[in-house]
C-alpha cells in the first residue's frame, strides 16, 4: 500500500472534484509515487522489506525514513529555523509513512493490537484537529444517531481514505444500536 | 471520623431493606434535627427555562430523604437554603430540580445548566460534591468543581450560588477558593461508596428530571 | 465498659484507627478479588468468532463484553490458553524458566475470568515475582504529579523543574480550577525540561480538552484516558470503549504518546459493579486497553484506592491488577499515587509491592510538591519523603529512578524554572509573573509561600491564548528570545518526538540525550538471578552516596 501526504491527496480528490478526465489523474499519481519513489518514501511494502525491531528507535537508526508531514528531516527542523519563522508547527507534525512504518514495528514485535491502532492513526493524520476532535466528540454515547454515525463511516472512507477508522465507526453503530446508546436512548 | 461497625451495620441493613423493596424504617429512631427530611415537593416534568436570571440547581433522587444531610452532617435544607441566599445575594432567583437519571455530579450539573435560562446551573450531590456547570462546556468539563465532599462547608454552598450567579450576569469572579485535604480520601472514601451506592439505588429513568419546590 | 486497657487507649490514638475500614458486601461489588458473583471463566469458539464468554452468551454481551471479544482476546491460541490450568498457569508466571515472551504469547487467549482465577492463585510474593519478569520495560521509572492548590504558574515550573532534576522521567499536573489547564501544561513542559532534558510532561483534565493541549504541543503525553469495567459506569465517564479506541488512535495521529488509565474499586465508588468483584472488573478494563490497541494503562485503583484499601485483601489485589497489566504485555504505571491511609507503616507497606520487583513507573504520580499542594488530592508519599526515598533505594539496593541532589543544585533549577516561564508569560501575553513570584517559587516549601494571583486575570489571558492558535512552538521561540536557548532546544526536542513517533512505542521514556528506551530497545529479559535489571555499576555509585552519609576520612 502507498501512502500520500495530507496535501498530495488534496491535490488529488480536487483534481477528481473538479472534473478532471482519468487520464490527467492517473499522470497526478504517477507524478506523485515518482517522486516519493525518488526521495526514498515510498511505503515500505514496496522496499521488499518489512521494518522490525532492528531498525528501532527509527530516529537514530532510520533517519533516512523519518520525515515530517511537509517533509523535513530530523536534522532538518533546527532551532535557527525555528526561530526565522521559517518552520510552522505544520511543518512539526507526523506523517502517514512514519506511522506505517511505526506499525510494521510493532507487528515485528508480537503487538498486533498496537499495530492496528497506529493504522488507525496513519488513517488520522489526513483529517484536520477540528474535525477529527469533532468525530471523537460524535462517537461519545447518546451523540449520534445510527443513521448518522454510518454517514460518518462513509466520510472517513470517502474523503480521508480512512477504512480500518470506518469499520470502527460501523462496528460503533451496531453496538450502540443494540446496547441503546444512540441519540434518543437517553 | 471512624466507621463503627454499629454505623456499618445500620447503613447496610438500611440499605439491604431498600434493595428488598421493604418500606424503608426511618434512618434513625432517635433522629436528631439533621435527619428530619427535606420538605420537598413534585411539580412534574423541569421545562427549559428562558429566565436568563435564573441558575437551576440539580440534586438526585435520594437528596433530602436518604440521606438527609452530607457527609460532614450539614442538613440538606442548609445546603439548598444556602446555595439560594447565595444566588439572592446576586440578584438572581433559585430553580431546583430532581433528577432521576443519574447520581453522577457532572451530568447532574450539566442538566441542570441545559435546564436554566442563564445557562448556569449547579449539582449537589447528596454527600455534598458539587459542581457549577455551564451549558456550552462538554458534560466533564465544568467551571467549578468541588470533588472533595468532606470539605464542602455552608459557607463554600453560599459561595457556589453567589458565583453561579455571577457567572450567569456574564462577570468572571474570582473561583471559589480551592481546598484540599489529602486525607479526606483514606477516612472518607469508603464511606462514599456505600452511600453512593445508596444514591444510585434511587435513580428510575422513567421519572426523568422533574421540578421540585420546598413545601 | 467503665475502664479501659491502657494499651488500647494508645492504640485507638494510632494513625490506622483513622483509616476507614469496611466489611465485604458482595451484592454492590464492594469486595477485592474474590466474590461469589465473579464469573466462572469459559470460553467457546465458532467459525474463528467468540460465541460465548464466561459463560455469557454473545447475544447477552454488554458493550464492553462486545468489545473485549472482537478486539483482545485472541482466538488462534485461545483453545491452547483456556485448556491450560489456572494453577498451572500461575507456577509459569513465577518460573524463572518461563520467559515471559511465552507467557505473553498464550495470554491474549484468555477470558477475563480466566486470568481472575490464575492471579486468584498468587500471593503478594509471587505476584512480585511475575512482575519482575513480566513488566515490558527492563529499565524501572518514575512518574511525578506536579500540581498546586493556587494553581501559581511559576511554582509549578519550578516544582516541575526539581522533579525532573531529582529523576522523575514523567511528570503530571492537573488543576484546581479546570479552566487553568494550558497555562499548568505550559508551566510543566518549561520546568520539566529546565530540570531534565527528555522529561515527559502532561496535564489530566476533560478528555477532549486534554487532546487539545497535546495537538498543540503544550504536553508530550496523555495519560488520564478512563476506562471502566461496566457499561453504564462507562457511560458515566462519558465514553464508551469505541469512542476510547478512537481517541487513542487519535492522539498517535498526532504523533502523542498515551495510556489509558483505570483501576479497582471505580465501579462501585461510581455505584454500578454489577456484583462483581473489583479485581474482575479490572481486568475488563486492562482488555479493553489492550484492544484499543493502547500501549499501556496507569493503574493500581489510583483515584478510588481508599475502596479496596478499606476492604480485605484489597492492597493485594492493587498488585495484582498490576501484573494483569503487564500480563497483557501493557506498560504499567502502577499507581502509588493516591493517599489511601493516615499510617506511614501501610503507607509504605502498599509501595514496595511496585518499588521491589520494579515496573515501568513505580509511581504513577509520587507528590513532587507537598500534599497540601497535590491536587489529585492527595499521593502515598509526597515532597517531605524523598530522603526516605533515597535511603529506602540505598538500604535494599533497589531503583526507583530518584538520584541524592543538593540544596544548592535544586534552588538553581527551581530559579532558572521560574525566569524562564516568567519570559514566556512575557511574550505570550499572559499577566506578568513578578520577580517575587519568581523568589518565593525558588524558596518555596509549596503554595503557602506563594503570593496570590488575579485568578480571573489569569483565566481570562488562557481563553485568549486558546483562540490565538499558539502552540509550543512559540513557546520555543518566546524562550530563545529571552536567553533560555537550551531550554528552548529542549522544548523544540520534546516536539520533534512526534516526527519520528519511536515514543509511540510500548513502555517508551526519553533520556537526557533525546533517545527514546522502550520495551522494544530495552526489553525485560529476566529470568532469574543475573538477569534482568540490576541496579550496579555506575548508577548503584550515583545512589549510595547520598549527602547524609559521612565520610571515614572526614573523621
Amino acid at each position: 500500500m502507498v501512502s500520500f501526504t495530507k496535501d498530495q491527496i488534496a491535490d488529488i480528490i480536487r483534481k477528481v472534484g473538479d472534473g478532471t478526465s482519468p487520464e490527467a489523474l492517473e499522470s497526478a499519481v504517477k507524478n506523485v509515487l515518482a517522486k516519493l519513489q525518488s526521495e526514498g518514501l515510498s511505503a515500505p511494502a514496496s522496499q521488499g522489506g518489512k521494518l522490525d525491531a532492528s531498525s528501532y528507535p527509527l530516529g537514530i537508526k532510520r533517519k533516512d525514513l523519518v520525515k515530517s508531514a511537509t517533509g523535513l528531516g530530523l536534522d532538518d527542523i533546527t532551532i535557527e529555523k525555528v526561530i526565522a519563522g521559517d518552520i510552522q508547527f505544520d511543518d512539526i507534525k507526523t506523517r502517514p509513512e512514519t506511522l506505517a512504518y511505526q506499525n510494521e514495528i510493532a507487528k515485528s514485535v508480537n503487538r498486533p493490537n498496537l499495530a492496528n491502532n497506529l493504522a488507525r492513526a496513519g488513517e488520522m493524520t489526513r483529517i484536520p484537529d477540528a474535525r477529527l476532535l469533532e468525530m471523537y466528540n460524535f462517537l461519545r454515547p447518546y451523540r449520534a444517531t445510527k443513521q448518522e454515525m454510518i454517514s460518518m463511516a462513509e466520510e472517513l472512507e470517502e474523503k480521508y481514505q480512512a477504512p480500518a477508522c470506518a469499520k470502527l465507526v460501523r462496528e460503533a453503530a451496531d453496538v450502540y444500536e443494540k446496547n441503546n446508546r444512540l441519540k434518543g436512548d437517553r | 471520623m471512624k466507621l463503627t461497625e454499629e454505623m456499618l451495620r445500620q447503613i447496610i441493613t438500611e440499605v439491604v431493606g431498600q434493595m428488598a423493596g421493604g418500606a424503608a424504617a426511618p434512618a434513625s429512631a432517635a433522629a436528631v434535627d439533621t435527619d428530619k427530611p427535606l420538605d420537598f415537593i413534585e411539580k412534574g416534568p423541569a421545562q427549559a427555562g428562558s429566565n436568563p436570571k435564573e441558575v437551576v440547581i440539580a440534586v438526585p433522587p435520594g437528596f433530602g430523604t436518604t440521606p438527609t444531610k452530607t457527609i460532614i452532617d450539614i442538613p440538606h435544607s442548609v445546603v439548598l437554603a444556602e446555595v439560594a441566599a447565595g444566588i439572592e445575594e446576586e440578584g438572581l432567583t433559585a430553580r431546583f430540580v430532581r433528577n432521576y437519571q443519574t447520581a453522577d455530579v457532572a451530568f447532574l450539573a450539566h442538566s441542570a445548566a441545559q435546564l436554566s435560562g442563564s445557562g448556569v446551573g449547579i449539582g449537589i450531590l447528596s454527600r455534598g460534591t458539587s459542581v457549577i456547570h455551564q451549558k456550552d462546556l462538554a458534560p466533564l468539563q465544568n467551571l467549578e468543581l468541588f470533588p472533595q465532599a468532606p470539605l464542602v462547608e455552608a459557607e463554600t454552598f453560599r459561595a457556589i450560588g453567589k458565583n453561579a450567579a455571577k457567572y450567569a450576569k456574564g462577570e468572571n469572579p474570582n473561583p471559589v477558593p480551592v481546598k484540599n485535604d489529602p486525607m479526606a480520601r483514606p477516612r472518607y472514601q469508603g464511606l462514599a461508596a456505600l452511600l453512593h451506592n445508596k444514591e444510585v439505588q434511587f435513580l428510575d429513568p422513567q421519572k426523568k428530571i422533574l421540578e421540585v419546590v420546598q413545601g | 465498659m467503665q475502664k479501659r486497657q491502657k494499651r488500647f487507649e494508645v492504640l485507638e490514638q494510632r494513625a490506622v484507627n483513622k483509616d476507614g475500614f469496611i466489611k465485604e458486601w458482595d451484592e454492590v461489588g464492594l469486595v477485592a478479588m474474590d466474590s461469589p458473583y465473579d464469573p466462572k471463566p469459559g470460553l467457546k469458539i465458532e467459525n474463528g468468532k467468540v460465541v460465548e464468554m464466561d459463560g455469557i452468551p454473545c447475544a447477552e454481551f454488554d458493550m464492553i463484553d462486545t468489545f473485549i471479544a472482537n478486539h483482545c482476546i485472541d482466538v488462534n491460541v485461545a483453545a491452547e490458553a483456556m485448556a491450560i490450568d489456572s494453577l498451572e498457569f500461575a507456577k509459569k508466571l513465577v518460573d524463572i524458566n518461563v520467559s515471559g515472551a511465552e507467557i505473553k504469547r498464550l495470554v491474549p487467549g484468555l477470558t477475563p475470568a480466566k486470568i481472575l482465577d490464575v492471579l486468584k492463585k498468587m500471593n503478594v510474593v509471587e505476584l512480585m515475582m511475575a512482575m519482575q519478569k513480566l513488566r515490558c520495560r527492563k529499565t524501572p521509572a518514575n512518574q511525578a504529579h506536579i500540581t498546586n492548590v493556587k494553581d501559581t504558574p511559576a511554582l509549578l515550573a519550578a516544582d516541575a523543574a526539581e522533579g525532573s532534576y531529582r529523576g522523575f522521567q514523567e511528570l503530571e499536573t492537573t488543576v484546581g480550577i479546570a479552566r487553568y489547564a494550558p497555562m499548568n501544561a505550559i508551566a510543566l513542559l518549561i520546568g520539566g525540561q529546565v530540570g531534565c532534558r527528555g522529561t515527559l510532561t502532561q496535564c489530566a483534565v476533560e478528555e477532549a480538552m486534554e487532546l487539545q493541549m497535546g495537538m498543540k504541543g503544550l504536553t508530550a503525553y496523555a495519560e488520564t484516558v478512563s476506562v471502566y469495567g461496566t457499561d453504564q459506569v462507562f457511560v458515566d465517564g462519558d465514553d464508551t470503549p469505541w469512542s476510547k479506541a478512537f481517541l487513542a488512535s487519535a492522539y498517535a495521529s498526532r504523533g502523542i504518546k498515551m495510556r489509558f488509565t483505570s483501576g479497582t474499586g471505580s465501579e462501585v465508588q461510581m455505584g454500578y459493579a454489577n456484583k462483581k468483584s473489583m479485581l474482575y472488573l479490572e481486568i475488563k478494563c486492562i482488555m479493553i486497553t489492550k484492544g484499543a490497541g493502547v500501549q499501556g494503562l496507569q493503574n493500581g485503583s489510583i483515584s478510588c484506592i481508599g475502596v479496596p484499601g478499606a476492604v480485605p485483601g484489597g492492597i493485594r489485589a492493587v498488585l495484582a491488577e498490576n501484573v494483569a497489566t503487564v500480563l497483557l504485555d501493557l506498560e504499567v504505571a502502577s499507581g502509588n499515587d493516591q493517599t489511601f491511609t493516615h499510617s506511614p507503616i501501610r503507607n509504605t507497606a502498599r509501595m514496595l509491592m511496585q518499588f521491589l520487583p520494579g515496573t515501568d513507573y513505580v509511581f504513577s504520580g509520587y507528590s513532587g510538591v507537598p500534599n497540601y499542594d497535590n491536587m489529585f488530592a492527595g499521593s502515598t508519599h509526597d515532597s517531605d519523603d524523598f530522603d526516605d526515598m533515597l535511603v529506602l533505594q540505598r538500604d535494599l539496593q533497589c531503583d526507583m529512578a530518584l538520584r541524592p541532589v543538593t540544596e544548592e543544585q535544586i534552588i538553581a533549577v527551581r530559579n532558572k524554572a521560574a525566569r524562564a516561564m516568567q519570559a514566556v508569560f512575557q511574550e505570550v501575553g499572559f499577566p506578568a509573573i513578578t520577580d517575587e513570584e519568581v523568589e518565593a517559587a525558588t524558596y518555596a516549601h509549596g503554595s503557602k509561600d506563594m503570593p496570590d494571583r488575579n485568578q480571573p486575570e489569569d483565566l481570562r489571558a488562557i481563553e485568549e491564548f486558546l483562540k490565538s492558535g499558539k502552540t509550543g512552538l512559540d513557546i520555543v521561540r518566546a524562550l530563545h528570545k529571552h536567553g533560555f536557548q537550551d531550554v528552548a532546544e529542549s522544548v523544540l526536542g520534546m516536539l520533534k518526538q512526534k516526527v519520528s513517533g519511536d515514543y509511540l512505542h510500548t513502555s517508551a521514556i526519553v533520556d537526557e540525550n533525546f533517545n527514546v528506551k522502550s520495551a522494544i530497545n530495552d526489553r525485560n529479559d529476566y529470568m532469574g538471578p543475573g538477569t534482568g535489571y540490576r541496579l550496579e555499576g555506575e548508577r548503584w555509585e550515583l545512589l549510595k552516596n547520598i549527602p547524609q552519609a559521612i565520610s571515614p576520612e572526614d573523621i
